[in-house]
C-alpha cells in the first residue's frame, strides 16, 4: 500500500510537469502594462475562445486553431457562409420534413387542427397511398380523443398548451376502456402476436405499405401489441423518408416535434460555424417562444430558427428584430395576431353587426392585447428600465395592431390587417411614430432596435453569455458604443468584446457555469458522440429543467450559474455523465481509443491524462484527478501480470465486447465529465 | 363579510382575543408558538393568476359588465359567504373551506405598480417590492429568523432538506444564506445507480466536490451529497399516497405528491417550495370551461389531494398560494386579461382560521379600480406571510423577513 501511495504521488508530480496546462495553476502572469489584469496566454487564450463561442471545445479543436491561429477562427466564425457543412449537412438530411415547406408540411404531416378541417369535410383527404393512411389514422384518432371526452372526466390536466412535450418513443395516449376491450375482444393475441413479427419481418418499403394499409382501428391495436424492442424494430432499416412516413401514420405532431428539437441539437453538436449556433441559440432564448403555446406551435417553429433567427444571428439585429416581429410564432406566441385596435373599422363592422344580432352582444368587442407590446421593450429591445411607460406599453399595442397571421390555425403566413389596424396618431416614450398603418409598426420597431437603451440591454445580454456573470460595466458600455456606431451590427459588437481585455483577464477564465444545455452539448462533442437517437439529450435537457423550446414565460432562461446550480442539477449531471460515457443511451456511441493498444503498457494515470486531453483539454485539479483514479487503487495492488491478463480478457459480462480497460476508460471519462472542472466552460 | 385574520391555535389564538400588550404577545409567541413538526409550504403561480376569476365577487355588478364573455355566471360559482364564489374548477377547496381549514384573502399582493412578470415576481420573492438589489429570499431570511430567535431552541438540527424547492433549480424564494436543495424528481436522486452502499462512483464524485477549489459548486456538491445519503435512507418510495389522495397526474400534481412523500419520510423538511405556471391568459382565458378553469382543477385538485394526503400530519402544515400579480377587471380584446394589480391568496392549516374571505374590498366601480383599470390592492401580501412565518416558523424579528414592511404583529394578528 506504501509504495502504492509513492506511485501514486510521482505520478501526480510526473503530471505537474507536463506540458498540460493545469486549471487549478494561475495563468502565466502578463508582460503587458497596460493590462488591467493578469491576461490569458496561449493555449489558455484558445480554450476561452472555443469555451465561449462554442458549444465547446472537441477533440482535436485546439490543436486546429493553435495551427490557424486564434485570430483568424475567430473571423471565420463571424463568416459562416465561407464554411464547409457538408458533415453537417449528412446529418441534417436524416430529417427531410425539416426541410420542407410550411405548406408542405401542413398538407402532408397534418397538425390536429388540419385533421379537423379534414374530419369535418372542409379540407380533401389525400384519395390514396400513405398520405391517405396518414389522414385517416389522424382522424380516428381524433374521434376517439372526442368521444372520451364525454366518459367521466378523469382528475383535470393542464390544456394543451401547458402540456410538458411528449416523450417520442411513449406509448400514445390511453383510450377510453371499453373502446381497448372492444379491439382486444376482436383480435386473438397469439395471431396477433405472429402477425406482428411476420409485418416487422418484411422489407422496409412493404412493411410502411402494410401499415399505410391497416384501418386506423387495426393500427392502433397493432402499435400497442409492440414490445419495446419490436418498437424498435419497427423503422429498422429504413431510410429517412420511410421512417418518418412510419412516424407520420403514428402520429405527425410528435413527428414534428420530434425532428424540431433533433435538428437544433444536431446544428449544436455538429455545425463547424459554432459561433453561429451559439447565437442562434442566443437569439431563440432572447426571443422565447414556448413550444406548447398551441397545437400548430411546432409547425411554426419548424421555421422559426431557419428564416427568422439564424440568417440574421451574426447581422443587424433591426433585421433579426423585423423579421421576429413578422413571424407568425412570435405573433400567435405574444398573442398579437388577435390584437384590434378599438377604433378600427373590424371593430366598427363588429358594433354594427352586433346592433343587429343581438346575440352578439355578449361578445366583448374585439381589441387590444398588450401582450407583445410589452414584452418587446421589456425583453426584446430597450429592456425593463428602458425609460417606458404602461401608456407607452398601450401606445405601442396601438401601433402594431394590424400585425397578424393569415389563417393562423391552418398555418397562414404573416399579414397586415389594415382593418384592425388602430387609426390615428401614437406617441411612444415622447416620440411621435410616424407613418400610416403598416409603416407606423416599421417606424416604432426602427425607433426600438436604434435606441441606446436597446444597444445597452443586448450588450449586457452577450457580456454575461460570453464573459461573466457579472461583466465589467466598462466593457459593456463599450460594446453599446460600437451597436450604435454600427447601426446594430451584432458581430461588430461581439468583434468589440473579443478584442476587449476583460474577454482574456484570467479571472474570466472558467467563470461561467454550463447552462444544461451547454453542459449536454459539450459533453457529446467533447466525447465525439455519435447521436444517431437524441431522445436521451432531449429527456436530459427536460430534467434538467431545460427543455428545448420548453420555456413558458417570454423572458427565455436565465444564463448565470445561480440559476442553474442546485443540488438536483449536479445529479443529474454526474448521473448523465456516466451514461454517456458507458455508452447506456440507446442510439448513442460514443468510443475512447487506447493511446497504448497494448494492455501490458497501460495505466490508469496514462489512461487518465489521455482522457483528460480528449474531454478537458484545460485540465482538472489535483483533486479530481486523485478521486477518478482513487477507485483504481485496489486494482493497481495487484499483480501487473494478472491486471494485464485481466485487461486482455474478454468478453466481460457485465458489458458485453468490452474489455476492462474499455471499461476503466469508459468509468473515467464518466468521472471527468461530472467533475467541477466539465461543469465551467 | 368577516374581514379578521386568520391564525387561532396557540398563542395566537390569545393574542386574538383581546388587546394584549406587545411584550406579553411576544413572550407568548415565544412559549408556545413553535414545535419541532410544524411545515410551511409554499405555491407560487408564475403568470400572475386571474384572482377575479378565481374567488369571484359574484355579488359586484361591475363584475359582470367588465366581463361580458368570461365572467362565471352567479349560478355556476361556489359560494363563500353570499358575496364572494369559487371557480368552479375549484370545487376541491369547498370541503376544506367549510371545514375551516381554507382562508381567502382577497385584493391582496405586491405593493409595487411594476406589471412585469419577472420583476413582479422577483419582488415577490424577495419580498422587498421594487428593491432590485435585494439578492435573498423572504423565505430563506425567514429561516434565518428562526435562528436568531430565542425559540430556536426548538430546533437545533437541521437536515439538508430544511428549505426544499421541488423543481430543477432553487428559486429566489428560497436562495439566501440557508441553504436549499432543489429536487425534481425523489426517485431519481441518487448517483450512479439505487443499491445500498455508494458505488465507486459516487464516492469518487463525493471525494471530487468535496476537494474541489471551486466555491460555488464545492458547497453545491456538498448539499448534494448530504441529501443524496439521507434520502436513500428514509427510502421515501415507501410513502404511498394515502388512500383518496388522488393527486392529478401533471406536473404541479406530482409535485405535490413528492413534497407529500418527502414530509411523510421525516427528512427534516421545514420550508417546501413548488410553483406552477400556465397563468398568463392574456386570450381565450375561457369561463366556466377552458384554459383557466383547467388550471384551477389542477390546482386546487393537486392541493387538495397533498392535504388528504398528509392525514392527521396536516394539522401541523401551513401552505399558502401567491402570484405576482393579478389581471385586468375588465378582459381584453382578445377573451383575455393583461396585466393587473391585485389578486388573491390561500392559506391552508391546520391552524389557519378558515372558512372566511378576508381582506378588505375595494369593490369594482371605475373610481375604485386601480389606474381605473385593475383591482385596487387593500392587504399587502407581506402582511399575510408575516403572519405565516411567526406562527410556523417562530420567525421573531419580521423587520429581518420583510426589511422596510413596518408589520406589526400585534396589529394584524388582532382579531376583533
Amino acid at each position: 500500500m506504501k509504495a502504492l501511495r509513492g506511485m501514486l504521488a510521482c505520478l501526480l508530480i510526473c503530471n505537474l510537469a507536463s506540458p498540460l496546462p493545469m486549471a487549478a495553476a494561475p495563468p502565466a502572469a502578463s508582460g503587458k502594462r497596460t493590462a488591467p489584469a493578469s491576461q490569458l496566454q496561449n493555449d489558455q487564450r484558445i480554450l476561452q475562445a472555443l469555451n465561449r463561442f462554442t458549444f465547446g471545445p472537441r477533440p482535436g479543436d485546439l490543436a486546429a486553431v493553435r495551427a490557424m491561429g486564434l485570430d483568424a477562427w475567430f473571423e471565420q466564425q463571424l463568416h459562416p457562409a465561407s464554411m464547409d457543412e457538408s458533415a453537417l449537412n449528412a446529418r441534417l438530411a436524416r430529417f427531410p420534413v425539416m426541410q420542407w415547406s410550411f405548406r408542405d408540411l401542413i398538407f402532408r404531416v397534418p397538425p390536429n387542427p388540419v385533421l379537423r378541417q379534414a374530419m369535418n369535410g372542409r379540407f380533401n383527404v389525400p384519395p390514396s397511398g400513405v398520405l391517405h393512411a396518414v389522414y385517416e389514422n389522424g382522424i380516428y384518432r381524433e374521434q376517439q380523443r372526442r368521444a372520451g371526452k364525454f366518459n367521466p372526466p378523469a382528475p383535470a390536466g393542464p390544456p394543451p398548451a401547458m402540456q410538458p412535450p411528449p416523450e417520442a418513443g411513449s406509448p400514445p395516449p390511453g383510450q377510453p376502456d371499453a373502446q381497448a376491450m372492444a379491439l382486444a375482444a376482436g383480435m386473438d393475441s397469439l395471431d396477433g402476436t405472429s402477425q406482428s413479427d411476420a409485418i416487422l419481418a418484411l422489407p422496409p418499403q412493404q412493411r410502411l405499405d402494410r401499415l399505410a394499409a391497416m384501418q386506423p382501428p387495426d393500427f392502433e391495436a397493432f402499435l400497442r401489441s409492440l414490445r419495446p424492442p419490436q418498437r424498435r424494430q419497427l423503422t429498422a432499416g429504413m431510410p429517412p423518408g420511410l421512417c418518418e412516413a412510419v412516424q407520420d401514420l403514428e402520429n405527425p405532431q410528435r413527428l414534428v416535434v420530434s425532428e424540431l428539437l433533433a435538428e437544433r441539437l444536431t446544428r449544436d453538436i455538429y455545425s463547424d460555424a459554432q459561433l453561429q449556433e451559439v447565437m442562434t441559440d442566443l437569439w431563440l432564448n432572447h426571443f422565447n417562444i414556448y413550444l406548447h403555446k398551441n397545437e400548430l406551435m411546432p409547425y411554426y417553429l419548424a421555421s422559426y430558427a431557419r428564416q427568422t433567427i439564424r440568417p440574421y444571428a451574426l447581422g443587424k439585429f433591426q433585421d433579426l428584430l423585423e423579421a421576429v416581429a413578422h413571424s407568425p410564432a412570435m405573433l400567435i406566441y405574444l398573442d398579437n395576431a388577435q390584437s384590434t385596435g378599438p377604433h378600427s373599422l373590424a371593430a366598427k363592422r363588429f358594433a354594427r353587426a352586433s346592433f343587429r344580432r343581438p346575440r352578439l352582444r355578449r361578445q366583448e368587442p374585439p381589441g387590444l392585447n398588450e401582450n407583445y407590446a410589452r414584452e418587446l421593450m421589456e425583453l426584446h429591445t430597450v429592456g425593463v428600465n428602458g425609460g417606458y411607460t404602461q401608456a407607452d406599453v398601450i401606445q405601442v399595442a396601438r401601433v402594431l395592431t394590424g400585425w397578424t397571421v393569415e389563417r393562423p390555425l391552418m398555418g397562414g403566413s404573416y399579414l397586415f390587417n389594415p382593418n384592425r389596424h388602430e387609426p390615428g396618431a401614437k406617441k411612444v416614450m415622447g416620440k411621435k411614430i410616424k407613418g400610416h398603418g403598416e409603416q407606423q409598426g416599421e417606424a416604432l420597431l426602427h425607433m426600438l432596435a436604434s435606441s441606446p437603451a436597446t444597444a445597452h440591454f443586448l450588450s449586457q445580454e452577450l457580456a454575461v453569455r460570453f464573459v461573466s456573470d457579472n461583466p465589467p460595466p466598462a466593457l459593456v458600455d463599450r460594446m453599446a458604443k460600437t451597436y450604435l456606431a454600427s447601426g446594430g451590427n451584432i458581430s461588430a459588437v461581439l468583434r468589440t468584446l473579443y478584442h476587449s481585455p476583460e474577454f482574456w483577464a484570467a479571472s474570466n477564465y472558467r467563470a461561467k457555469v454550463k447552462t444544461p444545455l451547454e453542459f449536454v452539448v459539450s459533453a457529446a462533442r467533447a466525447t465525439n458522440a455519435n447521436v444517431e437517437n437524441f431522445q436521451p439529450l432531449i429527456g436530459a435537457l427536460n430534467q434538467m429543467g431545460m427543455p428545448l423550446y420548453g420555456c413558458i414565460p417570454p423572458s427565455g432562461y436565465g444564463w448565470n450559474a445561480a440559476t442553474w446550480v442546485s443540488t438536483t442539477s449536479l445529479v443529474d449531471r454526474m448521473n448523465f455523465s456516466l451514461a454517456l460515457a458507458a455508452n447506456r443511451f440507446p442510439g448513442i456511441r460514443v468510443r475512447f481509443a487506447p493511446e497504448n493498444a497494448n494492455p501490458a503498457m497501460a495505466n490508469p494515470q496514462q489512461q487518465e491524462a489521455q482522457l483528460e486531453r480528449m474531454l478537458i483539454p484545460g485540465g482538472v485539479s489535483i483533486s479530481t484527478r486523485s478521486a477518478a483514479l482513487e477507485q483504481f487503487r485496489s486494482r493497481w495492488a495487484k499483480a501487473a501480470p494478472l491486471r494485464t491478463a485481466n485487461l486482455m480478457r474478454r468478453p466481460n459480462t457485465a458489458a458485453p465486447g468490452l474489455t476492462p480497460l474499455e471499461r476503466e476508460d469508459q468509468m473515467l471519462a464518466g468521472l471527468l465529465l461530472g467533475s467541477p472542472e466539465f461543469q465551467r466552460r | 363579510m368577516n374581514r379578521r385574520f386568520f391564525l387561532h391555535k396557540g398563542a395566537l389564538a390569545v393574542a386574538g382575543t383581546g388587546a394584549l400588550p406587545n411584550f406579553l404577545v411576544r413572550s407568548i409567541l415565544a412559549e408556545t408558538n413553535v414545535h419541532p413538526g410544524r411545515r410551511l409550504v409554499v405555491i407560487f403561480q408564475r403568470g400572475a393568476a386571474d384572482g377575479l376569476n378565481v374567488v369571484v365577487p359574484y355579488r359586484e355588478k361591475n363584475y359582470y359588465a367588465m366581463r361580458p364573455t368570461i365572467a362565471i355566471p352567479q349560478n355556476r360559482v361556489l359560494d363563500l359567504d353570499g358575496f364572494f364564489g369559487l371557480h368552479p374548477s375549484l370545487a376541491s377547496f369547498k370541503p376544506l373551506y367549510d371545514a375551516g381549514h381554507l382562508a381567502v384573502v382577497h385584493a391582496v399582493g405586491s405593493p409595487s405598480m411594476n406589471r412585469s412578470h419577472f420583476d413582479a415576481q422577483d419582488y415577490m420573492e424577495s419580498g422587498t417590492p421594487d428593491n432590485k438589489s435585494t439578492t435573498d429570499g423572504w423565505l430563506n431570511r425567514a429561516l434565518q429568523a428562526e435562528d436568531a430567535c430565542a425559540c430556536a431552541r426548538h430546533r437545533q438540527e437541521h437536515t439538508a432538506f430544511r428549505a426544499l424547492a421541488l423543481g430543477a433549480q432553487v428559486p429566489l424564494t428560497l436562495a439566501g444564506r440557508i441553504p436549499a436543495i432543489a429536487l425534481n424528481n425523489v426517485n431519481g436522486f441518487s448517483i450512479a445507480g439505487r443499491g445500498p452502499a455508494f458505488s465507486p462512483a459516487a464516492q469518487a464524485f463525493e471525494a471530487m466536490y468535496a476537494d474541489s477549489g471551486d466555491r460555488i459548486l464545492h458547497a453545491a456538491g456538498d448539499q448534494t451529497f448530504d441529501a443524496v445519503k439521507m434520502l436513500r435512507a428514509a427510502d421515501p418510495a415507501q410513502y404511498a399516497p394515502a388512500i383518496g389522495a388522488n393527486y392529478p397526474t401533471t406536473e404541479f400534481g406530482n409535485s405535490m405528491r413528492q413534497i407529500a412523500q418527502l414530509l411523510k419520510a421525516n427528512l427534516g423538511v421545514e420550508a417546501a417550495f413548488t410553483d406552477v405556471a400556465g397563468w398568463d391568459t392574456h386570450q381565450n382565458q375561457g369561463g366556466v370551461n377552458g384554459q383557466l378553469a383547467n388550471r384551477l382543477a389542477d390546482f386546487s385538485a393537486s392541493i387538495a389531494a397533498f392535504w388528504r394526503d398528509m392525514g392527521d400530519d396536516a394539522g401541523d402544515i401551513t401552505l399558502v398560494t401567491m402570484s405576482e400579480f393579478g389581471r385586468t377587471a375588465r378582459e381584453n380584446g382578445t377573451a383575455g386579461t393583461d396585466h393587473g394589480h391585485a389578486n388573491v391568496m390561500f392559506v391552508l392549516g391546520g391552524d389557519v382560521k378558515g372558512g372566511k374571505v378576508y381582506g378588505k374590498w375595494p369593490g369594482l366601480s371605475e373610481e375604485q379600480l386601480n389606474q381605473g383599470r385593475d383591482l385596487a390592492l387593500t392587504t399587502d401580501f407581506r402582511t399575510v406571510l408575516g403572519e405565516v412565518v411567526t406562527h410556523t416558523m417562530g420567525a421573531e424579528n419580521l423587520n429581518a423577513v420583510f426589511p422596510g414592511a413596518r408589520l406589526d404583529p400585534a396589529g394584524f394578528l388582532r382579531m376583533t
